[in-house]
């Protein structure tokens, strides 16, 4: 009962919250300089083509009426036209979401992957001089090197030497799943690099924190195996963190990895939303925005609740405040 | 039969402000199935000996010389599959804080199937309701399926005792084990331990502050002061005529001497008040039995240093 209302109230946090990320995007727009419907038809457009755009967007109407039109429409999936294509925006997005989601996914897989284990691995040879020096240094590599200068080495390697992987022709997994998956691949290994690094690194500071924990201490003092102990009690404790920051990581590169994107001429989420920027197509922002509003809600609402599943005096914690 | 043996101890720890010695020559040894009280305040080395036994030093911490014998094996030579042997076949450590030695994560029926489970014995529900029955939890089938924070600090202890009796130790190291514990559940947890160790014939080393409980569970008692042990004996003779003048301070404190208006001298006070004689070197560590003249105690620091 007392779980119920816990989880009741993270969801109901996050829905004020999206309401709140609306009400933002909504005032943004219109608070842009220059009416839209002039910056829409540009300087040449008569006065009935203005007023007929501005009766088609609903702009004649009092502001409180279009925030309540435009909700209506998000909340039943109509998120509006694009001006540039004249596609509905919803149908745009669900084209490139799963293309930006497959990379998304990937690149976070080889992320915690690679990047947990390597941390658990630092923490347990911390002591070891030589050791922490070289994770450190490849660590704080993974972590600075922009994606621009990893992508475009790779793009410059896979280009010169036949590795089997076509740079620049980028087959989306809907098409062809072996080859769609086949063309994500390098996309997803450039973005997981700083992942990668930055799970190392947490994850190595939460296991140093765990290990110092008394109730370590009693499992190394009743003989447990070092292998044991980490898979029983360490990774456990160390979960939380980690979980928060693999969140973080997925709703970043949900929203869209634009350079990566623009590298490897993928039709993902955040070259659209580039190109719709630069165009002003407002409806398409606006979506993009909610779309980035919504994963990062979402992301952190589970993470809360799968928290307080592994560790059950999250969910009291929060009860009390 | 002798099973533990320290020798002339010395363990260091690398600190940021230099090298600082918590075991400076302790000796002392316990037969197998005796009780043996460790008395002393705090930083003397009574838990620095307690983990030392099972040579669970922290990272910053060595053995710098002497020797730790259990059962005739030199623990300190011991490589690391051969001391996680010692830890799980011998020695069962009781915390001083149990709530934190339990993995706040998993609910106390899964830690004890954990533990039940290294060791292929049965972990089913009711073997592990059995554990907590033995501790004498009434409501063992509740506990099971709570989480450590939803435990007070007595019932903790007796999961933390089930879980260091579940392999019938050798050796239970109790660091101040009711040091957390409300004044009623303490009696009972001692209780607890001690029979325990009485069944199955464990050696119990016992970390404590409290000398009037040391004096009524414990043959032998051993005082440290600064890494050493420099007292060993029965409580009735250690703690009714003390012999060097740490123990009587230590004495002098007790709650039932302060009802006494028996003035207390903290050591040093007593050590300022005597001038350089007492001030001298304290005496090497006694042999572990010595016998004890029958003549007159040393005058009592007390009267010396009222004249």
């Amino acid at each position: 009962m007392r779980a119920a209302r816990w989880v009741g109230g993270r969801v109901l946090t996050g829905l004020v919250t999206l309401l709140g990320i609306a009400l933002l995007v909504f005032a943004a727009v219109r608070v842009v300089p220059g009416q839209a419907e002039r910056v829409l038809l540009g300087p040449l457009a008569t006065d009935e083509q203005r007023a007929a755009l501005v009766a088609e967007l609903g702009l004649d109407r009092d502001l409180v009426t279009q925030f309540g039109i435009w909700m209506g429409k998000v909340l039943t999936g109509d998120l509006g036209t694009s001006i540039v294509s004249r596609q509905p925006v919803l149908d745009e997005l669900a084209m490139r979401l799963p293309v930006t989601a497959t990379i998304a996914i990937m690149a976070l897989v080889i992320a915690l992957g690679v990047g947990i284990p390597v941390g658990v691995l630092q923490a347990l040879r911390a002591r070891r001089r030589g050791g922490a020096v070289v994770s450190r240094v490849v660590g704080g590599l993974g972590i600075s090197i922009p994606e621009f200068v990893l992508g475009a080495l790779v793009v410059l390697l896979f280009s010169s030497v036949p590795l089997g992987i076509t740079i620049g022709a980028f087959t989306p997994v809907a098409e062809d799943v072996g080859q769609g998956l086949l063309s994500s691949l390098l996309p997803a290994l450039v973005l997981s690099v700083f992942c990668a690094a930055a799970t190392a690194r947490t994850t190595r500071d939460a296991v140093l924190g765990v290990l110092v924990e008394p109730y370590v201490q009693a499992a190394v003092a009743r003989g447990e195996t070092p292998w044991s102990i980490v898979r029983h009690h360490v990774l456990r404790n160390a979960t939380i963190p980690i979980l928060t920051l693999a969140a973080t990581l997925l709703a970043y590169l949900l929203g869209g990895a634009v350079i990566v994107e623009g590298l490897f001429n993928v039709p993902g989420v955040g070259s659209y939303l580039l190109l719709a920027m630069d165009r002003r197509d407002y409806a398409v922002v606006q979506a993009g925005v909610m779309l980035a509003a919504v994963v990062f809600v979402a992301t952190s609402v589970l993470v809360e609740l799968v928290s307080s599943l592994v560790d059950p005096r999250v969910s009291t914690i929060g009860a009390r405040a | 039969m002798t099973l533990i043996e320290i020798d002339d101890l010395v363990v260091e720890f690398q600190t940021s402000r230099g090298t600082v010695r918590a075991l400076d020559g302790a000796t002392l040894s316990a037969d197998a199935g005796e009780a043996l009280a460790i008395v002393g305040e705090s930083g003397s080395g009574k838990s620095t000996l307690g983990t030392a036994i099972g040579a669970l030093l922290p990272a910053n911490g060595r053995f710098a010389s002497g020797s730790v014998r259990v059962d005739g094996v030199d623990v300190g030579a011991l490589d690391r599959q051969g001391l996680r042997a010692l830890r799980r076949d011998a020695l069962g450590f009781i915390p001083q804080d149990p709530i934190a030695t339990l993995d706040p994560t998993q609910r106390v029926g899964r830690q004890l199937a954990l533990v039940v489970r290294a060791l292929g014995r049965d972990a089913s529900r009711a073997a592990l309701a059995q554990m907590l029955d033995e501790v004498r939890i009434a409501d063992s089938a509740d506990v099971l399926r709570r989480y450590p924070h939803e435990l007070s600090g007595g019932m903790a202890q007796r999961v933390a005792i089930a879980i260091a009796m579940a392999r019938r130790p050798r050796i239970l190291v109790a660091d101040e084990p009711t040091a957390a514990l409300d004044a009623n559940v303490r009696r009972e947890v001692l209780r607890l331990i001690f029979e325990a160790a009485e069944q199955t014939g464990a050696t119990v080393i016992w970390l404590s502050h409290d000398l009037e409980a040391v004096a009524r569970w414990c043959r032998r008692v051993a005082v440290m002061y600064r890494g050493k042990v420099v007292e060993v004996g029965p409580p009735g003779v250690v703690l009714q005529r003390p012999e060097h003048p740490y123990t009587q301070s230590l004495i002098a404190a007790m709650p039932s001497r302060l009802q006494q208006d028996v003035p207390v001298r903290t050591y040093t006070e007593l050590l300022a008040a005597q001038g350089a004689e007492a001030a001298a070197p304290l005496p090497s560590a006694p042999a572990p039995d010595r016998a004890r003249a029958s003549d007159p105690a040393p005058a009592s620091a007390d009267e010396e240093a009222r004249a």
